[in-house]
């Protein structure tokens, strides 16, 4: 079953750091999205991933080891949404 | 986590920076400084590293390759900026003056209480402007190396403890929500912008002769978080504890700008800034403490 918040992720990943030539199809739910050469994504590209998550689904991610864990790729960010309602 | 054992360290003995500001304090000035002096020499030649850096920078700036003499003028430069932040960290005062261009700008920001992010480079004295900006009644996170012997940022950090905090941008693991939590929290940030180790976004941009490739992330942040950025410099006035500052123009974040337009008004405002520096490392050559690799050179874009 398609999981509806890595779909929305992926989206706003490529829409928030215009991805181009990316489709949410080549983005893997389970590998790193942060510091790999496959998007050449850094640190600055990953506030910016966050603070579009905090917009988009009204959560905060604040500096808990459980938030700094929530970056590691789509599937643990998509866990992460799902136990943290937003306003939460 | 940082654990201490793998920080990286300044360059000499771990008591150095302690020894100096003790030897400053109680040493007769006839005798300190002709030991300054000489102890600059044996810096120089127990860091072959930081001296060929040093010899490759002045080569480009002085237009001419550089005589020993000239690279120990270097090393004893940042000596006695490392002896100004000692002094400083110690509690005593320091003297500001601002240069009139952008005063007007500048000031009418530090009086206006809005967050904004604070440039400078590794030029002069301007690693003190971000302690003392806390003097003007704002909090300031001081972007910086951690390093295991810095006994100046120690003493500095506890002299204006309460207005500046530090974020290390040597942990990387806590420093993007450090980051986050001070500029939601409405902090002032002061970094450095002129080397390239550690900084997540980079550009090239005309210095000394060329394009050079120069860190880029203040300009990311303050499109980020609309937040208003100005560069300072400062220069010591020699033998004194007064420093002669100048302020670039403030660049402020357009909301009603597209991201595009906005970051292309930064690299004005950054371009600005750098012939600022550049003006200032022309007259002053020994005040920008290059001792790491000089900014690499990018070839023009092919059209």
């Amino acid at each position: 079953m398609p999981d509806i918040f890595a779909d929305r992720l992926k989206v706003l990943i490529i829409a928030t750091l215009k991805l181009e030539g990316v489709r949410p199809e080549d983005i893997p739910d389970d590998e790193p999205l942060i510091g790999t050469p496959r998007f050449g994504l850094d640190s600055i590209d990953a506030l910016e991933l966050v603070l579009a998550i905090e917009k988009e689904f009204g959560v905060k991610i604040g500096s808990s080891e459980e938030s700094r864990l929530a970056l590691g790729s789509v599937n643990t960010l998509a866990a992460y949404l799902r136990t943290h309602p937003a306003g939460g | 986590m940082n654990p201490s054992s793998t920080l990286p360290r300044n360059p000499g003995p771990s008591w150095g920076f302690g020894f100096l500001s003790w030897a400053e304090r109680w040493w007769p000035q006839w005798f300190f400084r002709p030991m300054l002096m000489a102890g600059t020499w044996v810096g120089l030649a127990l860091m072959p590293a930081q001296r060929a850096h040093s010899r490759a920078y002045l080569t480009v700036v002085l237009g001419r390759a550089p005589g020993l003499g000239d690279v120990w003028r270097h090393f004893f430069a940042f000596t006695n900026v490392l002896m100004l932040s000692l002094r400083a960290g110690r509690g005593a005062p320091l003297h500001c003056t601002l240069e009139p261009e952008n005063a007007a700008a500048f000031e009418a920001l530090v009086s206006s209480g809005r967050p904004a992010l604070f440039g400078t480079f590794h030029f002069g004295g301007s690693d003190l402007l971000g302690y003392l900006l806390g003097e003007r009644g704002r909090h300031v996170s001081i972007i910086r190396l951690r390093v295991r012997n810095s006994r100046d940022t120690g003493l500095l950090g506890r002299r204006f403890s309460g207005r500046v905090s530090f974020l290390w941008i040597n942990d990387p693991a806590s420093l993007l929500f450090d980051l986050k939590a001070a500029l939601e929290a409405g902090e002032s940030l002061a970094l450095k912008c002129d080397r390239l180790e550690f900084s997540a976004k980079s550009e090239p941009f005309r210095f000394l002769g060329a394009r050079r490739q120069f860190p880029f992330t203040i300009y990311h942040l303050a499109i980020l978080f609309d937040r208003p950025v100005v560069f300072c410099t400062a220069v010591p006035v020699g033998g004194e504890d007064e420093l002669r500052v100048f302020a670039s123009p403030v660049f402020t974040p357009d909301p009603a700008a597209d991201r595009e337009a906005n970051t292309q008004a930064a690299r004005g405002h950054f371009q600005a800034a750098l012939a600022q520096l550049e003006t200032l490392v022309r007259q002053h050559p020994f005040l920008w403490f290059n001792f790491l690799p000089l900014n690499p050179e990018v070839p023009p874009p092919v059209h």
